[in-house]
């Protein structure tokens, strides 16, 4: 069998560079993860020691910590809208507006809101919108007295990235908060975002994300998680795991060597003034949380003015994932066309001196590694079946070797999980561990595949031009209780 | 690479998963222990508390014995961790109590097992540690470590610079303002916000006469943080200080003295100083906090609003247009509007 390599002219180098490739490729992920480890350890343990001298407590009662307006867009979210607004204006902060916009939707989102909030039309006249979005229809404000704090925007249809724009646009405060309208934010959690502002000295802070977490099969009383369960279902499940690596193990690393590049859609702080400055997010490109991100950190470097991008650990943002394959392909799809525009559109960092270690580093990172992955992954299944045809491979050390590399997944996940539990009580119960420690070991045969083919998915629809927007997101909705 | 360095690997992959499991399980087993043992030193803690402040007569509480019950649930020196958590419960109750009870329990933390261990901490390498000791000091009011605690304000870790100058506010009350031109290192406006606080909390009748020595600092951290107190106290009399600061070189120092300033209405004449010193504001954003200020702390002042409606910047000219057009003078508006764009119509309202 092994003989059959010498079969063609070139054939034994062949086999041998795409080993060679693909171990090297693999070895340097390992690397990069291990490093990733440690360096999330140190940032997790500063951050807890430092969080100890930054009470929240300390300045809560304080007049002078800046304002914030918490952004979020709705299309067509009718059925849960009433709820969703009341959870976000249940949040704990003295100086803290929301701003809803509805991105033209066709339901009947916007009359609700006009009638549970007692919603009164405004004069926009003299409003500026620094940010070019598609056309505003009315602004609203509540006359109601516990709802001051809410503006509901209603516009035409622009997208998300567009919606959002039309809130920084009327927000008037120093700090902007981008969130989903279904996210379910922490109470205490702008007290917490505004603390890297507040405390940092030398460096501006640019922009300052928080963890994420899954909440599907959770109960929701009044707007506040009251009770979090894991999730009954296997994809929703395994996200569980992939959230806590990502944004445990991988923000968190980054975060320490201020290489972080995105911050999440769902829940991310940033200065207006940047965001106005950059010229907000752009409403051409489906993954407008990295490419603003990317985006504000070049013109920082630009400007030279020395700038942080900051990662909170805590989970302060609880949202629902897709619950069932076909939902979960779909969002793999739309992130990977994002990253395909974000990085096609940034092509000048790689190896730009310019842009400092981002040129030289982190976009080289995002661009092997992230972007490449996948395309390095389909590429080995293909290699794998034509090596099996040809009868190159050595069956026994192939099957080795991918237990060997099954297994360093494993312990990664069960790092990620580990270091979870240690540093916070969400998920205590010996038996949530276990199921949480046993979707991480199954992932490889039935979620893995799945998130490969969403992302390949993406890039063929790059690759032959073929148009795709956002795509309907399908929700089951949080189990509110009402008791 | 052949099949038994890969076995190896495997081997060495497995040990490190095993390895986790183990922690798993270890930290699992150890967090209900620990929560169980923490509960049960909260209890035995709340019960001594309210016996110490309110002691029976006929069955008084004594030292020796609070130090034995505390001794039963693990209050023991060698077990650092117990103590730390005692000490964190003490600074929680001494911070929700008042009048004779808050200085009993002073009293009573000099007295029983965490005995020393703050100042102890004091003289270890390690920030944290350091930063710690001084926070529990300050917050326990253990003023008589003061000197030892002095030395650190201008420490090179910012944790325990930070920890040593908010004692010296709560030692010293306002008189600790007289060093804030000597300080070195630069403040964080979180640093700023908790002195304020911290003032406000222990000293809040002002003694004005550290307020005006501190005038003098150069320091940019020191003008804001002064512009700060004044705002806080609603210091009426000492706006001027704010005001001087409006036109200030340095972008903070001016974003401070105008977000300050919007707490105070200022009579006629001041205002009118503060138009003047509104053209020399070098920021377009800061004018227009500052003409938000203007009018909606004084009268409609034409001459004013019309020099800035016919000025550079366009998100200016469009604010001064809202104003005089929801102020009765439309017509400057569209007399303005038309020399811009003759042949257009005007299409407001």
């Amino acid at each position: 069998m092994w003989d059959s390599a010498e079969g063609f002219f070139g054939s034994y180098y062949i086999y041998w560079i795409s080993v060679y490739l693909f171990i090297g490729y693999g070895a340097s992920l390992l690397t990069l993860y291990l490093s990733g480890i440690f360096l999330a350890r140190r940032s997790i343990k500063r951050t807890k020691q430092r969080s100890i001298f930054l009470r929240a407590e300390d300045v809560v009662s304080a007049t002078d910590i800046p304002s914030v307006t918490v952004v979020a867009p709705a299309y067509n979210e009718g059925l849960t809208i009433i709820e969703n607004v009341k959870s976000l204006l249940s949040i704990q902060y003295p100086y803290y507006e929301l701003i809803l916009v509805n991105d033209g939707s066709k339901d009947d989102s916007l009359q609700r809101l006009i009638d549970e909030f007692d919603l009164k039309r405004q004069d926009a006249t003299f409003i500026t919108q620094p940010i070019p979005t598609a056309s505003v229809k009315h602004i609203y404000k509540s006359r109601k007295k516990k709802y001051t704090h809410l503006t509901v925007i209603d516009k035409n249809n622009g997208g998300k990235a567009d919606a959002i724009n039309a809130g920084v646009n009327f927000a008037n405060t120093e700090l902007v908060i981008f969130t989903d309208v279904d996210c379910i934010i922490e109470q205490d959690a702008i007290l917490k975002m505004v603390r890297p502002y507040l405390e940092e000295d030398d460096k501006e802070i640019i922009g300052c994300g928080g963890g994420i977490g899954i909440a599907n099969d959770s109960v929701i009383k009044n707007g506040i998680l009251t009770e979090l369960k894991l999730p009954s279902r296997l994809v929703p499940m395994n996200q569980v795991v992939e959230y806590i690596r990502a944004f445990l193990l991988g923000r968190m690393a980054w975060s320490e060597v201020n290489g972080l590049m995105l911050i999440s859609g769902a829940f991310g702080m940033y200065p207006r003034k940047r965001v106005i400055e950059v010229g907000g997010f752009n409403p051409k490109t489906v993954g407008e949380d990295l490419e603003l991100c990317i985006r504000l950190r070049k013109h920082m470097e630009e400007q030279k003015i020395p700038y942080k991008v900051v990662y909170l650990p805590e989970t302060l943002c609880w949202t629902e994932a897709p619950s069932d394959y076909n939902i979960l392909i779909r969002q793999r799809d739309r992130w990977a066309r994002g990253l395909w525009e974000t990085i096609s559109l940034h092509r000048d960092l790689l190896f730009n001196r310019k842009y400092g270690k981002m040129g030289m580093l982190y976009y080289p990172y995002w661009l092997l590694f992230e972007f490449g992955a996948p395309i390095v992954e389909f590429l080995g299944v293909i290699c794998l079946i034509a090596f099996g045809i040809f009868g190159w491979i050595n069956w026994p050390f192939a099957i080795l070797l991918s237990f060997a590399a099954y297994l360093v997944g494993c312990v990664f996940s069960t790092i990620a999980i580990f270091m979870y539990i240690k540093s916070f009580d969400h998920y205590t119960k010996p038996k949530q561990i276990i199921e949480l420690l046993l979707a991480a070991y199954l992932e490889p045969f039935y979620y893995h595949p799945l998130l490969l083919y969403g992302q390949m998915l993406g890039y063929y629809k790059k690759i032959f031009d073929i148009t795709s927007g956002w795509g309907t997101m399908t929700r089951k909705g949080f189990k509110v209780s009402k008791s | 690479m052949n099949e038994a360095t890969v076995l190896f690997f495997i081997i060495i992959i497995f040990s490190i998963l095993v390895i986790y499991w183990v922690s798993i399980t270890v930290s699992i087993i150890y967090r209900r222990r620990r929560t169980a043992s923490l509960t049960q030193i909260e209890l035995t803690f709340a019960d001594i508390v309210s016996r110490y402040l309110y002691n029976d007569p006929k069955n008084p509480l004594t030292l020796p014995e609070i130090t034995q019950t505390l001794r039963d649930v693990g209050i023991k020196e060698q077990n650092k961790n117990n103590i730390q958590y005692l000490i964190r419960l003490m600074i929680r109750t001494q911070r929700t109590i008042l009048g004779s009870n808050f200085y009993k329990l002073q009293k009573l933390y000099a007295q029983i097992p965490p005995h020393g261990v703050s100042i102890k901490k004091i003289s270890s390498w390690s920030w944290y540690r350091k930063a710690r000791g001084i926070r529990e000091i300050y917050e326990m009011n253990q003023s008589q470590y003061f000197d030892e605690i002095f030395k650190y304000r201008n420490d090179k870790n910012i944790y325990v610079r930070r920890e040593a100058q908010i004692a010296l506010v709560v030692f010293l009350g306002w008189e600790s303002l007289r060093f804030l031109p000597y300080l070195k290192r630069n403040m964080t406006l979180w640093q700023q916000i908790k002195i304020v606080e911290k003032l406000y909390d222990h000293y809040p009748k002002p003694e004005l006469k550290w307020l005006h020595r501190a005038y003098k600092t150069e320091k940019l951290f020191g003008k804001k943080l002064l512009m700060r107190i004044i705002r806080k106290y609603e210091l009426h009399a000492e706006t001027d200080f704010i005001i001087n600061n409006l036109n200030h070189p340095d972008y903070e120092v001016r974003e401070t003295a105008i977000y300050c300033i919007q707490t105070f209405a200022v009579s006629t004449p001041t205002m009118d100083y503060i138009k003047r010193l509104y053209d020399e504001i070098p920021n377009a954003t800061q004018q227009g906090q500052l003409l938000n200020y203007i009018y909606e702390n004084s009268d409609i002042d034409l001459d004013f609003y019309l020099k800035q409606l016919y000025g550079t910047n366009d998100d200016l000219k469009l604010s001064v247009a809202e104003i005089l057009w929801n102020n009765g003078y439309k017509e400057k508006v569209q007399e303005f509007y038309y020399q811009q764009y003759p042949n257009a119509v005007l299409n407001v309202g």
